[in-house]
């Protein structure tokens, strides 16, 4: 449990905004490649090969995060940045910002307007037109140092929560990363069916990263992990129908295979992992949607992770949670060896 | 300026009323030599004797110990607290920050309700302070209730930062870097007695008043941090003041009218010594002198402050060179004044 939380701490650690994924393919793939050979595919994708008899099945978890692109430069160093993914831009206001360039972080920090000037501006959420980034360079320096094109993240390292919380600016969706990995481990010295592990890229700009991978694999199933909406206050059950430290949440919609989430189901039942359903009437927002329609098609599973304050610097999810997605990953797997 | 004193005072937590941690730091940096009294309301009051130790003039300087920040009201079903602010914070600034609660620092996050699930109408609106609460990642109000108590002062989680070009990013740089600058200047050898008082709850009123009245100095020097909108964008008066462009010396804000005499001499003394000063080109903000200009029976007050960005924030951005500029400025006013 605690290595886990070291894990998610250092997959964390890593900066992979959608697109610019090979910034910490490296780091991320070393965790991988004690299980299984590793390649990174045109897009990005970190794919895991582990060869067996039978079912192949490809276990998906998305390696990129929100973040933000630099769009120009203004004087005394400010830059002007859009979205790149659905950044919130409400919780922009004095946050702290990580520059990733090619050779060098640069740091730099979300003005906020001060209360004593303008005492009604609070209500307001700014336009991304209004969105500065503050480096305290020259204006010079930022065009020499900082081109356009540039990923800018929130700058938040993760951190433990009370006894067996956590919460950190890339729990979306490296918390799903960690499942993925951890249940590698469970699944250690057994045999087992062949398994792809994708750790898709460009899942939070519209899973391109996810079609590709399903295409190129062409599995007999696949497992999405991705994380969802934990409740909390002020987001109603019908919002949120996750419960944080209830267990794995099992995606049953018509976009996913019902085969799948019955199996899924019976599986935690019978090996008592705490678990809760997800039910959703249509896609599911996760890279589930794109395997499904990938080549000739992919029956697909979704297991999510709980998770407060989804696309803010403070996401916040429950180590247990993530334990028994992983715990239901591997018997998923397990299952379908046996078969 | 001393980094290490300015990270370590900004590291700690002083919302008003608590200022207790910051009031030991300053105690434990005082110099040899340096005599100090805690009054009723918690002030701390230096002195420290020189060569000669009495100046013609009484000339008291003012920095304040304690910073906004949150208080908490209420431990909700789900073990969330609810809070009020202390002091005058922009509500977005609460918004996906990191907090730490009470003595035992106890680590929380402000979350939001995810953008995936606003509607049209919430993307455009920053929610109401009611309706935010610290999670500090508890299971229920019983595991909460045993970890935080009601009336617990809550700050921003500390990071300091030096980047660009001699900047630093910290929450509390008001009035951490007013504190600093006096301490640096009790260390040094002095022409006169000094006295720097330390002060509490500027943030919500200002007990430096009662300083002023113990005292009753021949003048005051407060030495503060003030607005800085000199952002892309804003033009002319607008932008109040502007980092780089060196002490920011008011002749008015919302508080206080400052004696149009020491405001002149203050920017002439600036002149006569190369110091780089600016004065405010937005009557905005306030701070104690307010306070202690009507203290006793009145006392001359002057303000000399370091400009900053995003005051009030997690992020209060300044120049190291302006926490210099200032802190040459008010050495020299204080010798002045001291001995006309």
């Amino acid at each position: 449990m605690s290595d886990t939380k070291a894990l998610l701490f250092d997959l964390c650690a890593a900066h992979a905004v959608s697109g610019m994924e090979h910034a910490a393919a490296k780091r991320i793939a070393a965790h991988l490649t004690p299980y299984c050979g590793v390649t990174i595919d045109k897009l990005g994708n970190i794919i895991g090969t582990k060869e067996g008899a039978g079912h192949h099945v490809l276990l998906d978890a998305h390696l990129d995060q929100i973040g933000m692109i630099v769009t120009g430069h203004e004087p005394n160093g400010f830059l002007r940045v859009a979205k790149c993914g659905s950044m919130d831009l409400r919780v922009l206001c004095a946050a702290e910002v990580s520059i990733h360039c090619a050779d060098q972080t640069y740091y730099g920090v979300v003005p906020a307007s001060a209360p004593h000037l303008n005492d009604d501006a609070a209500d307001i959420v700014p336009d991304w037109a209004d969105v500065l980034v503050d480096t305290g360079l020259t204006q010079e320096e930022a065009e020499r140092d900082i081109p356009l094109g540039t990923r800018v993240t929130l700058r938040q390292s993760a951190m433990e929560l009370g006894e067996d919380r956590v919460t950190g600016a890339a729990l979306d969706n490296r918390a799903g990363v960690a499942c993925v990995l951890r249940c590698l481990e469970l699944l250690e010295g057994e045999p087992t069916c062949k398994i792809t592990v994708c750790f898709s890229a460009q899942e939070e700009t519209g899973g391109d990263g996810a079609m590709v991978a399903g295409f190129e694999a062409q599995p007999d199933s696949a497992v999405t992990v991705d994380v969802s909406f934990a409740q909390s206050p002020g987001i109603s059950p019908h919002e949120a129908q996750g419960k944080l430290g209830g267990g794995t949440m099992i995606g049953v919609s018509p976009r996913l295979s019902s085969e799948i989430s019955d199996m899924l189901t019976k599986l935690a039942r019978r090996d008592d992992i705490p678990y809760q359903m997800e039910i959703m009437g249509g896609r599911t927002g996760t890279n589930a949607d794109l395997f499904q329609h990938a080549g000739r098609g992919i029956p697909c599973g979704l297991l999510s992770i709980p998770l407060r304050n989804m696309h803010t610097a403070v996401e916040l999810a429950d180590l247990d949670d993530i334990e028994a997605t992983a715990q239901l990953l591997a018997a998923y797997v397990r299952e379908r060896s046996h078969a | 300026m001393n980094l290490d004193i300015l990270r370590h005072l900004c590291a700690l937590s002083g919302v008003s009323g608590q200022e207790d941690a910051v009031r030991g730091a300053i105690i434990e940096a005082l110099p040899d030599g340096a005599r100090y009294i805690v009054d009723r309301l918690g002030n701390l009051i230096v002195t420290k004797d020189a060569r000669e130790p009495k100046p013609q003039k009484h000339t008291a300087l003012f920095a304040h110990m304690d910073e906004v920040g949150m208080i908490v009201t209420h431990v909700a079903p789900g073990g969330f607290l609810l809070f009020s602010h202390v002091g005058g914070i922009d509500r977005r600034a609460y918004l996906g920050k990191r907090v730490f609660v009470g003595k035992n620092e106890i680590a929380g996050v402000i979350g939001v309700k995810p953008v995936h699930l606003l509607d049209d109408g919430e993307k455009r609106k920053t929610p109401k302070s009611d309706a935010l609460c610290i999670d500090i990642g508890a299971r229920s109000d019983v595991e909460a209730a045993e970890r935080v108590q009601l009336g617990d002062r809550v700050c921003f989680a500390p990071h300091f930062k030096t980047f660009g070009d001699g900047f630093v990013k910290a929450k509390a740089i008001d009035d951490r870097v007013g504190c600093a600058i006096l301490l640096d200047l009790l260390q040094q050898d002095l022409p006169y007695a000094m006295t720097a008082v330390f002060s509490c709850q500027e943030e919500v009123g200002g007990a430096a008043g009662a300083a002023a009245f113990a005292l009753v100095p021949d003048y005051a020097i407060v030495v503060e941090t003030t607005t800085a909108n000199d952002l892309p964008g804003v033009d002319g008066a607008k932008r109040v003041c502007a980092l780089g462009g060196g002490a920011v010396v008011p002749f008015m804000d919302r508080g206080t009218v400052y004696p149009m005499e020491l405001y002149m001499r203050t920017m002439a003394l600036a002149a006569a010594h190369g110091i780089p000063a600016q004065t405010k080109t937005m009557i905005a903000g306030g701070n104690d002198a307010r306070v202690i200009h009507t203290g006793g029976c009145g006392v001359p007050t002057l303000a000399i402050s370091v400009p900053c960005r995003y005051l009030h924030s997690p992020s209060v951005v300044m120049q190291i060179s302006d926490a210099e500029a200032a802190q040459s400025l008010i050495y020299h006013v204080w010798e002045e004044l001291c001995h006309p």
